[in-house]
């Protein structure tokens, strides 16, 4: 598994963990984020069963288990949180921020130690270490109770399956041409976004933040100015095309 | 055994568990229609008054022994949740396992050591207790065992009072026909689940 650092400053560290070469390629691939400050770290969206072993190699590279405190779960996607059930047994003392909504749903991945901290849908707000967090409401985009990671100190915004790319392969960190990574983001959108009124809801919010880095789950990163094209794009885009 | 082996294993124990659990519902229903022949019992005794005065302590037996057998069925039902309990505990610590091994071939961290015997303590642990449960299990279903021996025995003597009772002749030997086709079936659910008692501490050891 590949980790890459994608923001470092005196209080916290950004690292995305993905495109693992011994991955099946019947499964998708995604990107972990781990943010480490001070003592603690959080691991947002830790993914699913198929990656735990190579994810604990890998961000033990960077922390102690101790360290690693807190989880993040988007939503309730296999592929996001599949791997609770070992993180468990890994992480007993942990909290998992997750959305109310799918607290009933989430446990059944299996969680007899970790505690389960509800978010409320209006969003809220945590520190690790000295980094401060934003759990920013992205519901139905594309689930229904869903959320986005915000860092106003590093201005990145983990954005889950918002700005997500099914490409195959093992494609480069970041995007580098929008115009050419479109065809790999569109019918994502397009199919598993429901509703346009919740992405344009979602567009306003988020055009109120200042972002340097837009991290989705799947895919290559926004950086810069690429970001704005994304929301761009995405504002012009008709979503829920299975709805006929 | 390699280690995807063992979590193969811990699985298929767990289904042998299921197989136990779905075999208790047999021996539930069975024994339930046996407190209700002998009932039914009581009642074509009584009807058939002295003719079938041999009858009467045979439906007592009847009552007693599905009695006792429902009551002892309901403590394995409960037993039995404690059961599935533990043997999933045994297939996430099997699995939990094999992801720390996997992860180990990649680094040698001191952490994933010391998880590695972590788990493998708590494996072992739930294995005594999942194998303390099976001990339990099988000492009940010994004991519902025997109530089927006295369910046969019963069956043959109802059935030569049934032959006594005149009119009530055929009505009575129905009853010692459904305590003989009941025990039957009950015992054959008894020894699958011995059968798998045995593979499961088999593949426990």
């Amino acid at each position: 598994m590949k980790t890459s650092e994608i923001y470092n400053s005196a209080t916290h560290v950004w690292l995305v963990l993905g495109r693992d070469s011994n991955k099946s390629n019947h499964i998708i691939d995604t990107n972990q984020y781990l943010i480490k400050s001070t003592d603690e770290a959080i691991i947002l969206d830790p993914g699913g069963i198929e990656l735990f072993s190579p994810m604990l190699a890998s961000i033990l590279k960077h922390v102690t288990l101790e360290q690693v405190t807190t989880l993040f779960a988007s939503h309730q996607d296999p592929d996001i949180i599949s791997s609770l059930g070992l993180w468990d047994k890994a992480l007993p003392q942990a909290t998992l921020h997750a959305p109310w909504l799918w607290e009933g749903f989430i446990r059944h991945f299996g969680m007899d130690n970790i505690t389960y901290q509800p978010i409320k849908d209006e969003g809220g707000e945590i520190k690790i270490g000295k980094a401060t967090l934003r759990f920013v409401p992205a519901h139905y985009l594309h689930s229904s109770g869903n959320f986005n990671v915000y860092d106003p100190k590093a201005r990145i915004l983990m954005s889950g399956d918002i700005g997500a790319a099914l490409e195959k392969g093992e494609p480069p960190m970041f995007v580098e041409d929008f115009a050419s990574h479109v065809k790999y983001m569109e019918y994502f959108h397009r199919r598993w976004m429901p509703s346009n009124r919740a992405k344009n809801d979602w567009i306003s919010r988020v055009r109120e933040l200042d972002i340097d880095i837009m991290a989705p789950q799947h895919g290559r990163i926004f950086k810069g100015e690429m970001v704005q094209e994304f929301l761009e794009w995405f504002s012009r885009l008709d979503v829920g095309c299975a709805y006929k | 055994m390699t280690r995807n082996d063992e979590a193969a294993q811990a699985v298929r124990n767990f289904v042998r568990v299921a197989n136990i659990v779905a075999n208790l519902d047999t021996i539930l229903i069975e024994a339930k229609n046996l407190s209700l022949t002998a009932k039914n019992a009581r009642v074509v005794a009584l009807r058939a008054g002295d003719s079938a005065f041999g009858f009467k302590p045979i439906t007592n037996f009847i009552d007693e022994f599905s009695d006792l057998t429902i009551k002892i069925t309901k403590q394995i039902s409960q037993l039995s949740s404690q059961l599935f309990s533990i043997a999933l505990a045994v297939v996430r610590c099997s699995d939990f396992q094999q992801h720390l091994n996997n992860c180990a071939k990649s680094s040698d961290n001191k952490a994933i050591s010391h998880l590695q015997r972590e788990v493998n303590l708590e494996l072992m642990k739930t294995i005594k207790q999942l194998e303390s449960v099976i001990t339990y299990l099988e000492s009940y279903f010994e004991d519902i065992q025997k109530q089927m021996r006295s369910a046969e025995y019963i069956a043959v003597t109802s059935r030569v009072e049934a032959s006594n009772a005149g009119e009530f002749s055929e009505s009575l030997q129905s009853v010692s026909d459904f305590i003989t086709g009941a025990a039957k079936k009950i015992k054959s659910a008894i020894n699958d689940n011995l059968k798998e008692i045995n593979q499961l501490r088999g593949a426990l050891r």
